[in-house]
């Protein structure tokens, strides 16, 4: 089933948005990057799922926000999302910032969301080591440390392979605007959230790349531990960005997690 | 026009080659190569150069704050303010200036300017800057907030000096439920206020609507000529007039008895225009720090980055002039016709300048220089 995009009004906010599969709801939080569209991971989820993919407030084609100063604010957005698409008690997947976001939904409101899908999240200050320091490199350099190898990437030419157009360049400048806007300081972390993450009895898949740079592994490990009901996949071979990194793996992974389950 | 003195007080007592192993001088460059006794004995000729521009005739003394960088180890404008408003007597005190966005209080700097004019008999000048990207960083001020806490914090400043307290400030960025300063400055209603611009337009038409002084810094005279017409838009606004004394510009400047000496001296200029301005953009121009319309601007201003030209390029460009007394005189005057300002910032020393080169240069831009570009 071909995806349609559709501008959702959450809060006066105009919220682009890719829809796109048949069965229950799923929603999708990109990252900082931005929403890359209907690529390659959600095509496959979508089979089983009905994807809704939003483009974050500031971000893309959506309408801004410049009233918003950090992820909880965005989380709260994204719960109202839910409301206003209709989309009942959604499973939600988010990666990095917006599998934070999705971590910060779940503290807020654990009974508005069924299977949670935490991807690289940032959001937990690392035990050890650092959160790179994304705002402090250009766009190209930091996207050769997001992947572990360009070369492995199925989808490398067709998201990152020519140069940008303007207007592509000016989205670009745009996400990163709204991602400093959101978390800047705390850097990319909320000193809180680890005290309220173990409200959250949601069964909950952690995945990461074993070489993500941009986000240390272990900060996996700190969220299994303080989530009641998550397991951790690490992926081999992977760095920040395994939907894009391992399509195939990292789609199989989430359809095995979500669909065995009996929603209702 | 009238003439100021400016030294950036650099720290360049480290080998070129250590610097060059970084990404930059600036937020980069380990500070293992800071030499404590040096910058002690540093800050101890600065200050005596300025009280002697003081001496010298000189209308101000600029000074300016930076942070995490050897290009200028000025690292508290108010403090050295205060310190020359004791052992200078006549000079305007320049301030260029305060970088509002990263500052977390604005009572106490508004408490500390007017502490700096009481001490120096109501001689502050006071600027207000937004700051380069390197201070939000060594600030962690986040960058997409520059304008709005530039504006905010200058707000409240000019709350804290013309309306009596007690009163409470709640704004977006700043908040204050008790604001009382017993600290007020003796210029009523309160110093002059200057704002420097380099490319954002938005910057020189809020100066011109409030009637600041307005200093573009080192870029090419068609620039200035552009800066300074959104200036005279944002005036026309709100039907003020300009005149020469609302509009200034920075140069480098050196003098000696020849033009071989002043050459020589004025190639020192080099390291502030090159090696401590090398840095990704990322570090000058975090993202969100610039509007969209700042960013074109600033993208015609500098076509090619101060870092790449030559020190001839600099000369022919006017951003480094060098010469005698009398060609300095004829330099000077030809920007005061060009651009129509009444004051004229010279960076005057730098790095290795040695202390009795800037001297003369103070003492012969006092003796000849400033007499003669005064009546323009």
């Amino acid at each position: 089933m071909r995806p349609r995009e559709e501008t959702i009004s959450v809060g006066g906010v105009g919220v682009h948005t890719w829809i796109g599969g048949q069965g229950d709801p799923l929603l999708v939080l990109h990252g900082a990057g931005g929403n890359r569209g209907w690529t390659r991971w959600l095509a496959q989820v979508a089979e089983r799922f009905t994807v809704w993919a939003p483009t974050h407030p500031g971000f893309g084609r959506s309408g801004d926000a410049d009233w918003m100063d950090g992820i909880d604010d965005l989380a709260r957005f994204h719960l109202w999302f839910i409301d206003a698409a209709g989309l009942g008690r959604p499973h939600l997947v988010g990666h990095s910032i917006g599998g934070w976001t999705a971590a910060e939904m779940a503290t807020m409101s654990p009974g508005s969301i069924d299977r949670l899908v935490l991807v690289a999240p940032v959001g937990l200050k690392p035990e050890k080591g650092e959160i790179l320091d994304v705002f402090y490199y250009s766009p190209p350099q930091l996207l050769a440390m997001t992947v572990h190898d360009p070369k492995t990437v199925p989808e490398w030419d067709e998201l990152y392979g020519r140069a940008p157009t303007p207007a592509e360049l000016e989205i670009a400048t745009r996400n990163r605007e709204m991602a400093a806007r959101l978390a800047w300081k705390p850097y990319m972390h909320n000193p809180r959230l680890a005290h309220f993450l173990p409200r959250v009895t949601n069964p909950t898949l952690i995945v990461w790349g074993r070489e993500d740079r941009v986000v240390p592994v272990e900060c996996g490990e700190q969220y299994r531990r303080l989530l009641p009901n998550a397991d951790l996949t690490v992926l081999e071979r992977c760095g920040h960005l395994p939907p894009v990194e391992q399509p195939e793996i990292f789609a199989r992974l989430v359809l095995d997690f979500l669909g065995g389950h009996n929603r209702r | 026009m009238k003439l100021y003195y400016f030294s950036e007080m650099p720290h360049h007592e480290f080998p070129d080659e250590e610097g060059d192993k970084y990404p930059s001088l600036r937020l980069e460059f380990p500070n293992r190569f800071f030499d404590r006794e040096k910058a002690a004995a540093n800050y101890q000729r600065y200050l005596t150069e300025y009280e002697f521009a003081d001496q010298a005739g000189f209308d101000g003394l600029m000074i300016n704050e930076h942070h995490s960088t050897p290009s200028c180890v000025n690292v508290g404008v108010n403090m050295t303010a205060a310190v020359l408003g004791r052992t200078t007597r006549r000079a305007k005190i320049l301030l260029l200036g305060n970088i509002l966005p990263i500052e977390d209080n604005p009572v106490r700097m508004a408490e500390q300017l007017a502490m700096a004019d009481l001490i120096s008999g109501g001689r502050v000048l006071s600027g207000f800057v937004r700051g380069v990207g390197v201070e939000t960083w060594w600030s962690n001020t986040n960058p997409v907030h520059n304008r709005e806490r530039f504006e905010e914090c200058h707000d409240l400043i000019l709350k804290c000096w013309t309306e009596p307290g007690p009163f409470r400030w709640e704004g977006r960025h700043y908040h204050f439920r008790h604001v009382n300063p017993w600290c007020l400055p003796l210029q009523k209603p309160h110093p002059p206020i200057w704002t420097p611009g380099t490319a954002s337009p938005e910057t020189a038409v809020w100066a011109g609507r409030r009637g600041y002084t307005y200093v573009p810094f080192l870029v090419p005279f068609e620039i200035a000529r552009e800066l300074f017409d959104y200036y005279r838009q944002g005036a026309a606004e709100v039907g003020r007039t300009v005149t020469a004394d609302n509009l200034g510009f920075l140069i480098c400047a050196v003098t000696a008895e020849t033009k071989a000496k002043a050459l020589e001296a004025g190639r020192h200029f080099v390291w502030r225009m090159g090696p401590t301005l090398r840095a990704p953009t990322e570090y000058f121009a975090p993202v969100g720090m610039r509007s969209r319309a700042g960013a074109q601007f600033a993208l015609r201003a500098r076509p090619r980055s101060l870092a790449t030209l030559s020190y001839q390029e600099l000369l022919d460009g006017q951003f480094i002039v060098a010469g005698t007394p009398d060609e300095v005189i004829d330099r000077f005057s030809r920007i005061q016709r060009e651009l129509g300002v009444g004051h004229l910032l010279l960076e005057a020393q730098e790095s290795r300048m040695d202390h009795p080169t800037t001297m003369r240069s103070i003492e012969l831009m006092g003796a000849k220089v400033i007499p003669a570009v005064a009546a323009l």
